[in-house]
């Protein structure tokens, strides 16, 4: 994309995304504009000089400058971070979402840096036990081991006894994940809003929305009861330093296509040059297992904050 | 509650069509000359030729119109024995079904000279032009369009004279009763010397049809023949009374009796020496229309594009857009630009996403530059979206 021209009055670029291309075409009613959002997904906010001797005047002078890129028309390739509605002005702190990723508590990533879910049972088979940040992708039920993200103010100046402000808490999160790959799974503890009583394991959970590329929406807030979305006490283990607000739970379930084929593993994957290790030692060598590196993104709904969580998709060969 | 997005309100969105208007220009060189007819193509049926705007077997070539010649099964040219008789008529019956329709027996009618379809003067020996979308988009402006030819009796300078065909009333007294949408008159004027035989005021000389929304210009062969309906020794047939004070005969019509384009087709000529009529009624339809490609000096019209619009009025209200997610914003969930809580806190718009109430992202405008916001200020951004 090229940069917009800025040597004259503000212009607007406006382009439909592929998805708003894809409604329209199915003329089924879906292409419904009902309400909008700013972003700023070009700006560093690092340089904005507060503390400039000259003036106010040069605080954002250089974030003013800021070249603006055209339109992507991808959807999920923009509006990455929002503008955000507060009615007070005398907010010094904003909530984050982080990743809770301590030892020990079934949550934490494995070495290689990334949550790795075995897609099938020759998978989880040659694995014994999946270990930390190893998730069972063919029955998540049988395994504790998930992701979790934490809401609140990660700040030392504040106690994390303190309750944080009703405004910024956060009450509804949408996940989204390569659909090809996987499907978002309740946490421990939690139940599928899909689940029947015939079920023998509970299901994944059903997206509000695929996207033309595959990418599908999870909307979990903490009205409904299924376990994704809780409080976070502040006593309670946290990577927020902070105030507390909410904290967002979920496992992976790998899909039918990488469990009974790798022909996605050929296509988009690689094949592995290293071991991967589980808590018990190496059980997956090196060459004996391809994957595929994708993201999981979590988005709070309210507060905009989002979150690209690094997911390894494995399968033994 | 902190909140990302805002609901757009029945008065926050707006519709519009707004009609935009491109002048397009088409010298006759193009036509005729410098591509040396590598951009005319023509096709095994025969039935008509179109025109690109460069050699037609390069993928840049644009097609930017058709061009075909025939007449009514009334016409006086219409004989079983001439070439292509039956693919003229047929021509001429499927243009004017569509374009004029069909009279209250079920007959299709002729193509007629003042658009009253009671009566008057009919069009029977007509050249065609297709204007292809690319050119015309959704409709030919009316009074826009202008074709001017040459109507010299020198085959090698025809453009030593010229007229002119303009639909002159058109933006005002076009024509409804068409199938086909609405439609003007062609009036021929003389532009340079004066070859029509009845030019004295603007709107005498009735030359052809222009169908706006269509993009079809109906043209009479009239145009190029003189005043007398001769009947001339030999197998002459004579068509319409011409709208010249004096035919162009057949040789001085033909493009070929003083160039080389290669592979050219010689013109049939029944008696080889009358005028347009005797063109039309012995050659072959590609034949006639490189007549026409020849003694066409220029083509000017104004297209339409009808836009369909909604607008999206997003307004940013004081308190509204103060504060970012991006992750820039802070450091350790402090916000970077506050020294303290009693500053004002700001934020700078870049883009304006407009998304579905399933929180998908439909569209998406980019401002030009960083747009500030704090809570001293409030903006409305105006999105259209056009269809």
């Amino acid at each position: 994309m090229g940069f917009l021209q800025n040597d004259g009055d503000i212009i607007l670029d406006a382009v439909l995304t592929d998805t708003g291309r894809m409604r329209l075409a199915k003329g089924d009613g879906s292409f419904r504009i009902s309400k909008f959002a700013l972003g700023d997904d070009e700006i560093n906010y690092g340089l904005y000089d507060k503390n400039n001797t000259s003036g106010s005047a040069y605080y954002d002078l250089t974030v003013l400058q800021t070249p603006v890129l055209e339109a992507f028309t991808n959807n999920t390739s923009t509006m990455k971070s929002k503008l955000i509605s507060i009615n007070r002005n005398d907010i010094l702190y904003l909530p984050v979402l982080e990743l809770y990723t301590t030892a020990g508590k079934g949550s934490a990533k494995n070495a290689n840096g990334a949550f790795n879910v075995a897609v099938d049972k020759n998978t989880i088979d040659t694995l014994v036990t999946p270990g930390t940040g190893i998730l069972n992708g063919f029955k998540p039920n049988d395994d504790v081991s998930r992701v979790e993200v934490h809401q609140g103010l990660d700040t030392t100046e504040l106690s994390n006894e303190e309750p944080l402000a009703r405004d910024l808490v956060e009450v509804a999160y949408i996940v989204e994940i390569d659909n090809r790959f996987g499907a978002i799974f309740p946490p421990p503890g939690g139940v599928s809003n899909t689940v029947l009583e015939t079920d023998t394991q509970s299901p994944a959970a059903t997206p509000s929305f695929i996207d033309d590329d595959n990418i599908a929406s999870y909307y979990f807030t903490l009205r409904n009861t299924n376990g994704f979305v809780a409080n976070l006490g502040g006593t309670e283990d946290s990577s927020i330093a902070g105030p507390r607000g909410t904290k967002l739970g979920f496992r992976i379930m790998s899909s039918l296509e990488l469990r009974t084929s790798d022909y996605l593993f050929t296509q988009l994957g690689t094949l592995a040059a290293s071991a991967l290790s589980n808590d018990a030692g190496t059980n997956l060598t090196a060459s004996n297992y391809r994957f595929i590196d994708t993201t999981v993104r979590v988005t709070g709904v309210n507060t905009g904050y989002r979150i690209d969580i690094p997911l390894r998709f494995v399968r033994s060969v | 509650m902190a909140t990302t997005f805002k609901t757009l309100r029945s008065k926050d969105v707006v519709s519009t069509r707004t009609m935009l208007h491109e002048a397009i220009p088409m010298t006759g060189t193009i036509v005729s000359g410098t591509y040396n007819d590598l951009n005319i193509k023509n096709y095994s049926h025969g039935i008509f030729q179109s025109v690109f705007d460069y050699p037609y077997l390069s993928s840049s070539a644009n097609h930017i119109f058709d061009m075909s010649a025939g007449y009514a099964s009334g016409s006086a040219l219409s004989g079983s024995g001439f070439l292509q008789n039956a693919k003229k008529v047929n021509i001429y019956n499927e243009l004017s079904q569509i374009l004029v329709g069909f009279d209250e027996t079920g007959s299709i009618r002729n193509f007629d000279e003042d658009g009253d379809l009671t009566g008057g003067t009919k069009l029977r020996e007509v050249f065609f032009l297709n204007f292809t979308r690319l050119l015309q988009k959704d409709e030919i402006k009316k009074g826009s369009f202008s074709v001017e030819f040459g109507t010299s009796a020198s085959v090698g300078n025809p453009f030593a004279t010229r007229v002119t065909l303009s639909d002159i009333s058109g933006a005002t007294a076009y024509k409804v009763n068409s199938p086909a949408g609405e439609y003007g008159i062609l009036y021929a004027n003389n532009s340079v010397g004066t070859t029509l035989k009845n030019a004295y005021t603007v709107t005498q000389t009735k030359a052809g049809l222009i169908f706006y929304q269509a993009g079809i210009a109906v043209i009479t062969a009239s145009l190029f023949s003189g005043s007398y309906n001769k009947a001339a020794a030999g197998t002459y047939v004579g068509g319409e009374l011409g709208l010249l004070s004096q035919s162009i005969s057949g040789v001085q019509l033909s493009p070929y009796a003083n160039t080389t384009v290669a592979n050219s087709p010689a013109l049939s000529l029944v008696s080889g020496n009358n005028d347009i009529n005797d063109v039309l009624s012995a050659s072959a339809i590609s034949g006639t229309c490189d007549v026409l490609r020849h003694r066409l000096y220029n083509i000017q019209f104004n297209n339409t594009t009808e836009l369909n619009s909604t607008i999206y009025f997003c307004r940013a209200n004081h308190n509204e857009f103060n504060y970012s997610s991006n992750p820039t914003y802070l450091s350790a969930s402090k916000l970077v630009v506050k020294n303290n809580s009693q500053d004002t806190p700001v934020s700078y718009a870049t883009s304006v996403g407009m998304y579905s109430p399933d929180n998908e992202l439909l569209a998406v405008a980019k401002l030009s530059e960083p747009m500030k916001k704090d809570p001293s200020n409030e903006f409305t951004i105006r999105v259209r979206l056009d269809y």
